[in-house]
């Protein structure tokens, strides 16, 4: 495995509300798996925690992240940093408001190959503009003088892809990548984010709560619902057979232009739950069509059904 | 850039010529200068040859086009307290003020800043508290008062430094440190918000994200954009500098511009004061232009709207 989230859970560093509650992750060496949920839900939060960038009021309350066989927690900061934008790297949501407004562009991406390559000089200039070119930023020579206000939003998601793929990571985690951005853009940047992943077979840890982002990128999906993961399974099989009957709302959720299938989309009943005020036991079930009097008690376990998907559920949808 | 030059010029002009024009008015207004200037109990027949010599019996019109003219062509009058040209009462005075504000600025950045940037870093620490603390404390104090607890330690106590006047280096030590304390205190509280709100900001997650050392995001990645603001303050804290020269070059005693005028405006003599304030409002026009030209030159984003690419 290449990267193991076991029982990870974040609290707030000033009271008891739990952001993350035993979260499990696992990741195969160029593997796509995707974590898919509602917003609030801490998908984002397990990316920081994965890459020890918790904000300041967040504090790691149990739990272990192991990769590539370390404990993260047992290597000092200047190993973990090494790792960080060496062998993990990180794009995010909003990659404009990601890239710092005084740094040119050839010196964002020259600071990358110094730092983790030991580049220097015309070979980290050459290199740069390499990056450039293959993340498909025409006229690649002269924007390196560019600052990222004069880039547009697509563009500059492709400038931290680059700037990804200089240190020649191991995984890439990629938050949201495409939410800030235009439809048409954000097809442009899934084609790139599969063309490198096909180049490079590194590992991709992608976070949407859009499901047709998942769909088209992952090998495996995590379904997550208030700080849990409710349901992991390989794509075909979650979006065929949704065990848990959260992932099975969420696809209802989904419009669809199949014009075979006249069923409108679905909201969920009710609305997602504070997480300062959780319901007990299975924090879905005062929202569920197939609750049972077990489900407000206790927390179902995440169980292995068949096929290597497995559901956090007492009472799943039948997979058969 | 040419543009943004020749556009600046011409506010700067037209900034002075306001200044002369309501202090000219200002100060013919507030009183006769030659009952000011000569004793109580001078002649009528003084008075009137005071203000002849002077052009004060001609009309205020006729005064304010002779002077305006004057002034285009360099000519700024004679001192009516002792008749050497003003030009040369205030010019040998611009050196004085000029190193004893230089140094303090030079100070109160050298201190203030990295006491923010440090305070910033220890957000709500035991260490950032006492840092806040002073400075609120040295915000508060006026910088007269400032002065005099300074020269009532260091010269009348321990008798290291002198209390006042320009022998040597060693009398601008304690000015220097008035201004150096008193501004540094309002910079490290401006430094300590601006780098709170920089570090704050989602590229310096990503400068984490990144690997990169915690020293080179603090000097490398956040302290350009938080440079910004704090120039601007700078800009305020230079203004503050030249007010604040009026009271410290007094209380020590400093042949500067400062004390210069507080003496013209006790004495009435309007030439100086006239000019002083033409040259304080100089300086105060070649500040904000300094302040513009260095925000364009820290923010790019500000470079590019000024080539009119926008």
């Amino acid at each position: 495995m290449l990267l193991q989230v076991s029982d990870l859970a974040i609290r707030s560093r000033s009271g008891g509300v739990r952001i993350l509650d035993g979260v499990d992750l696992q990741l195969g060496a160029g593997e796509v798996l995707g974590l898919v949920g509602e917003s609030g839900c801490g998908k984002s939060m397990t990316c920081y925690a994965i890459a020890d960038l918790l904000p300041a009021g967040l504090v790691r309350a149990g739990g272990s992240v192991r990769f590539d066989g370390v404990d993260m927690g047992s290597l000092d900061e200047p190993a973990r940093r090494r790792l960080r934008g060496g062998r993990i790297a990180m794009i995010f949501q909003d990659p404009t408001s990601h890239l710092n407004p005084v740094h040119r562009v050839g010196t964002y991406l020259e600071g990358a190959l110094k730092r983790h390559r030991g580049l220097s000089g015309t070979d980290a200039r050459m290199e740069a503009i390499r990056l450039l070119e293959r993340v498909g930023i025409s006229d690649a020579k002269r924007r390196m003088n560019a600052y990222p206000h004069e880039f547009s939003g697509g563009m500059n998601q492709r400038l931290m892809i680059a700037h990804a793929l200089a240190c020649e990571p191991d995984l890439l985690i990629a938050d949201e990548p495409t939410t800030a951005l235009d439809v048409t853009t954000q097809a442009q940047i899934l084609d790139l984010i599969e063309t490198v992943r096909a180049e490079t077979g590194m590992a991709i840890l992608i976070v949407s709560h859009d499901l047709g982002v998942i769909a088209r990128l992952a090998d495996r999906a995590a379904v997550m619902h208030c700080g849990r993961i409710v349901e992991t399974a390989p794509v075909e099989a979650l979006f065929d057979r949704p065990a848990h009957p959260y992932t099975s709302a969420l696809i209802g959720c989904m419009p669809t232009v199949d014009p075979d299938d006249c069923d409108p989309p679905r909201p969920i009943r009710g609305s997602v739950p504070s997480l300062a005020d959780l319901p007990g036991g299975c924090h879905f079930h005062p929202r569920c069509d197939r609750r049972m009097p077990a489900c407000g008690l206790a927390r179902p376990p995440l169980a292995a059904l068949a096929d290597g998907q497995s559901s956090a559920c007492f009472n799943p949808v039948p997979t058969w | 850039m040419s543009r943004f030059l020749a556009n600046r010029l011409l506010r700067a002009l037209i900034t002075l010529f306001l200044t002369v024009t309501f202090v000219f008015i200002v100060l013919r207004f507030s009183g006769d200068p030659a009952e000011q200037m000569l004793s109580p109990d001078a002649t009528p027949e003084a008075m009137q040859a005071f203000r002849e010599r002077w052009g004060l019996d001609r009309s205020i019109l006729e005064q304010y086009l002779f002077y305006v003219r004057n002034i285009a062509s360099g000519e700024f009058g004679f001192s009516y307290a002792n008749g050497r040209p003003v030009i040369d009462v205030v010019t040998e005075r611009i050196p004085k003020t000029l190193i004893l504000t230089g140094a303090g600025l030079v100070t109160l950045i050298l201190i203030g800043v990295p006491a923010g940037i440090a305070a910033a870093l220890r957000r709500n620490t035991a260490a950032d508290r006492i840092t806040m603390s002073l400075a609120v404390g040295g915000y508060s104090i006026p910088s007269f008062l400032l002065g005099l607890a300074l020269i009532y330690v260091f010269a009348v106590e321990l008798r290291w430094l002198p209390s006042s006047g320009s022998g040597d280096w060693r009398h601008a030590v304690l000015p220097i440190a008035t201004y150096g304390l008193a501004g540094a205190a309002g910079i490290a509280r401006f430094t300590r918000s601006a780098m709170i709100e920089v570090l704050d900001q989602p590229y310096i997650r990503a400068a984490k994200a990144a690997g990169i050392a915690p020293i080179e995001i603090v000097f490398r990645h956040a302290l350009p954009n938080a440079s910004i603001p704090i120039v601007t303050m700078l800009g305020f804290n230079v203004a503050g500098l030249l007010g604040g020269a009026v009271l410290v070059e007094t209380v020590f005693a400093w042949p500067g511009l400062g004390s210069g005028f507080v003496r013209a405006v006790s004495q009435g003599d309007l030439a100086v004061v006239q000019f002083m304030v033409l040259i304080f409002t100089a300086f105060m026009v070649s500040v904000n232009f300094t302040v513009d030209v260095l925000y364009a030159v820290l923010n790019p984003r500000i470079r590019l709207s000024d080539h009119g690419a926008h």
